[in-house]
């Protein structure tokens, strides 16, 4: 005697679920890049709605139950919340371009450095390790939040995170490899008003997290060979800005989706904007901000110790100038470029006071 | 090599750098005297950890004041355990600032294991191994994957839920934390292309009680574990072991091992965390007695829809008519594994548990 015999001898199969389905015969076809997002989204399966009354968690297209409880409670239901139209693309490269700071970093081209460029890179390390996962924490509040039927602006967003820990751990290691420590923390992403945690709208935290924060340092990485002493750092700040890039995209392309579908909400984003731009220096979540806790230390770094602090002042200048050039052309790439125009922004002023201080 | 790797390096050089160097020999405005407060400030210096074997890993950190964890991190900014934090700065408002709320020992090695064992569903599945399956089949594997699916789907709403009230100070378990959200999106996305690739399409939507159940445990990161690692997250690992052995084809085989790996990282980290929390909550034994209890009748509620188990059976089976005999058989002996495994973890963590009644038929008869 079988066991299902044994378990349940009157036992019949019911099957009536063959037939609840969503649209049927679907074949996604594999492209260049493998089975991507982007590939399966046929037919109705790539349908994503403007507004989702999805609140049982069901895979976007799967036929719904009838009984099934509304567990999802999600806060953002609007597909333009969070919406950008790229997220497949920069998701499926996230998952390629993943690496270890553990066994990527080439670790052992650190060498002993001068006691103040040491002590400059640790104070950098420090600043980047107690930053970085404010936008792991952060963006990861918000996927709880949202619909599975956005889940692909989802996907990302837990790419972000993921990214995040790793910047977090290998700034650790970077300030622990080399006779240093940590430093000082400066407490610049604390519960203020207006800080990238207390956003209570998407896009708010998105123009404060992914233009403004993450887009200053980006510029900072990207000049990471301006900055590192040997190939481990070279390699850690070329790393973290392929990372950030996506990152900061995210932001752009939300914001650009923002601009082309909701334009009920431009003078609303154009204020976090002006938010935004007038603590890009004066806030200390900037490493070239005007905070002498981490400006002083990147300006040793840029000159090459203490003895040429003036040197490497005029570097750190010059990288302002440069964030906010990249500023400005991320803002208008993502559609809010007339603020440029018109008067709006006071990017250029608050450069120039920067510059002076 | 990484791609990520090969991409840095050909990114030698960034085309704005020199600008900025070229800044130094501009005529220069006021350029302020460092005040250098910073400098000279740290709890522990001349800290040289080398990499090991595994490269340089977030557990070897832990030395000297770098390794002192605390029971309990009151501070709630995100001040880097070891470094000198700043007075009077707002709290950014986290709930879980106990170390027994949130720890386990092995969560660096866990997290150092995530990222060295990434895989990508685009690339790594090898989909054209997926062939044409008679309808009956294909539509098992549909049901299936949509409730896996689903799964992760939870799995990634509840971790994330918690991850970012959890103090800077356990920042190992916030880490690892990222790389099993980041596994349940790769989940929720793998199974969502088995189903689409094949002819097919995603089946019904799940009952949903044991996923209300993990949804809805606010009482704490330790509660949501209980249900999300001791009830889901085993059964769904008994499941894919199954799976694996009744695969039909390499790419379906190649997913199933890949999740499990996965999975048993969250396995680890749960009965690690379950077992540090009891050791340091002289309650929590039995509050986890009473949380399984009550969870048997919600998942008694999703064991005994027939979705799920049909459409498994069928796979099992390889037809509906081989459900009804051979599939039902192994379904049957898949959850007596399950329940068997269930029963060890628990006695493990010395967790005192009964099977209920509609469940006892599983039970090991010794």
């Amino acid at each position: 005697m079988s066991e299902a015999e044994k378990l349940g001898p009157d036992y019949e199969l019911d099957l009536g679920w063959m037939d609840q389905t969503g649209p049927w015969d679907t074949r996604a076809e594999e492209s260049r890049n493998g089975l991507t997002l982007a590939d399966i989204q046929v037919g109705e399966y790539g349908r994503v709605p403007d507004e989702s009354d999805n609140q049982t968690g069901r895979p976007r297209g799967a036929a719904p139950r009838s009984g099934s409880y509304r567990i999802g409670n999600y806060a953002v239901r609007t597909k333009s919340e969070i919406w950008l139209d790229n997220a497949s693309f920069l998701y499926e490269e996230a998952l390629q371009r993943q690496w270890s700071s553990a066994t990527d970093v080439p670790w052992h081209t650190i060498e002993p450095l001068p006691d103040d460029i040491e002590q400059a890179q640790c104070q950098m390390a420090t600043f980047l390790t107690e930053v970085e996962f404010v936008a792991g924490d952060v963006p990861a509040r918000w996927v709880s939040q949202t619909t599975p039927d956005f889940f692909e602006a989802r996907q990302l967003l837990t790419a972000q995170v993921m990214d995040e820990s790793r910047h977090m751990d290998v700034f650790r290691k970077r300030a622990m490899a080399n006779g240093g420590g940590l430093m000082a923390a400066t407490g610049a992403t604390s519960g203020f008003v207006g800080s990238i945690d207390l956003s209570r709208d998407f896009t708010e935290m998105s123009a404060r997290l992914h233009i403004s924060g993450e887009g200053a340092v980006l510029t900072i990485f990207r000049m990471g060979e301006l900055m590192a002493y040997n190939d481990a750092e070279k390699a850690m700040y070329r790393l973290c800005a392929q990372d950030e890039a996506r990152h900061v995209a995210y932001g752009v392309m939300h914001m650009r989706y923002m601009a082309e579908t909701a334009p009920e909400r431009h003078e609303e984003i154009n204020c976090y904007l002006d938010e935004a731009e007038a603590g890009i220096l004066s806030g200390s979540a900037n490493p070239a901000g005007q905070a002498p806790i981490v400006s002083e230390p990147l300006a040793i770094l840029l000159g090459g110790g203490i003895a040429k602090f003036d040197e490497g002042f005029k570097k750190l200048v010059a990288l302002r100038r440069r964030q906010i050039q990249e500023y400005k052309k991320r803002v208008v790439s993502a559609g809010f470029g007339a603020r440029f125009e018109n008067g709006r922004s006071r990017i250029n002023e608050i450069l120039e006071q920067a510059a002076a201080a | 090599m990484a791609k990520a790797v090969k991409a840095a390096a050909k990114a030698v050089k960034s085309p704005h750098a020199d600008t900025v160097r070229k800044a130094v020999a501009a005529p220069m405005l006021e350029i302020p005297e460092p005040k250098l407060t910073w400098m000279n400030k740290s709890r522990q210096w001349g800290v040289r950890v080398k990499p090991g074997k595994k490269g340089l890993t977030l557990g070897s950190l832990n030395v000297g004041i770098y390794g002192e964890i605390p029971m309990d991190w009151p501070d709630q900014t995100r001040n880097p355990r070891g470094a000198i934090g700043r007075k009077g700065m707002p709290p950014v408002g986290y709930m879980l600032r106990s170390k027994a709320e949130v720890w386990a020992d092995s969560a660096a090695d866990l997290y150092e294991e995530a990222i060295q064992r990434r895989w990508a569903p685009a690339t790594d599945v090898p989909w054209n191994t997926v062939k044409p399956l008679p309808d009956d089949l294909e539509r098992a594997v549909c049901q299936v994957s949509t409730e896996l699916s689903q799964y992760a789907n939870v799995e990634i709403e509840v971790i994330s839920a918690w991850q970012h009230q959890m103090v800077y100070g356990y920042h190992e378990v916030k880490q690892y934390l990222a790389t099993a959200g980041f596994d349940a999106a790769r989940h929720y996305e793998v199974f969502r292309k088995r189903a689409l690739i094949n002819g097919g399409g995603l089946g019904l939507e799940g009952a949903g009680q044991v996923n209300r159940m993990i949804l809805e445990s606010r009482g704490g990161w330790t509660e949501a574990v209980v249900y999300l690692v001791l009830v889901r997250g085993l059964f769904v690992q008994t499941i894919l072991r199954y799976l694996e052995q009744y695969a039909y084809n390499e790419a379906e085989r190649f997913i199933y091992r890949n999740v499990m790996q996965d999975k048993a990282r969250l396995l680890t980290y749960g009965l690690d965390h379950l077992k540090f929390a009891i050791a340091h909550n002289e309650d929590q034994k039995q509050i986890i007695a009473t949380l399984l209890a009550i969870g048997d009748g919600l998942f008694i509620r999703d064991f005994n829809d027939p979705v799920l188990r049909e459409a498994l059976a069928i796979i099992f089976g390889g037809s509906i008519d081989g459900a009804r005999g051979a599939g039902m058989d192994v379904y049957h002996d898949m959850m007596r594994a399950y329940i068997s495994t269930h029963l060890e973890y628990c006695q493990w963590l010395d967790v005192p548990r009964r099977v209920p009644e509609p469940l006892e038929q599983y039970a090991p008869q010794d």
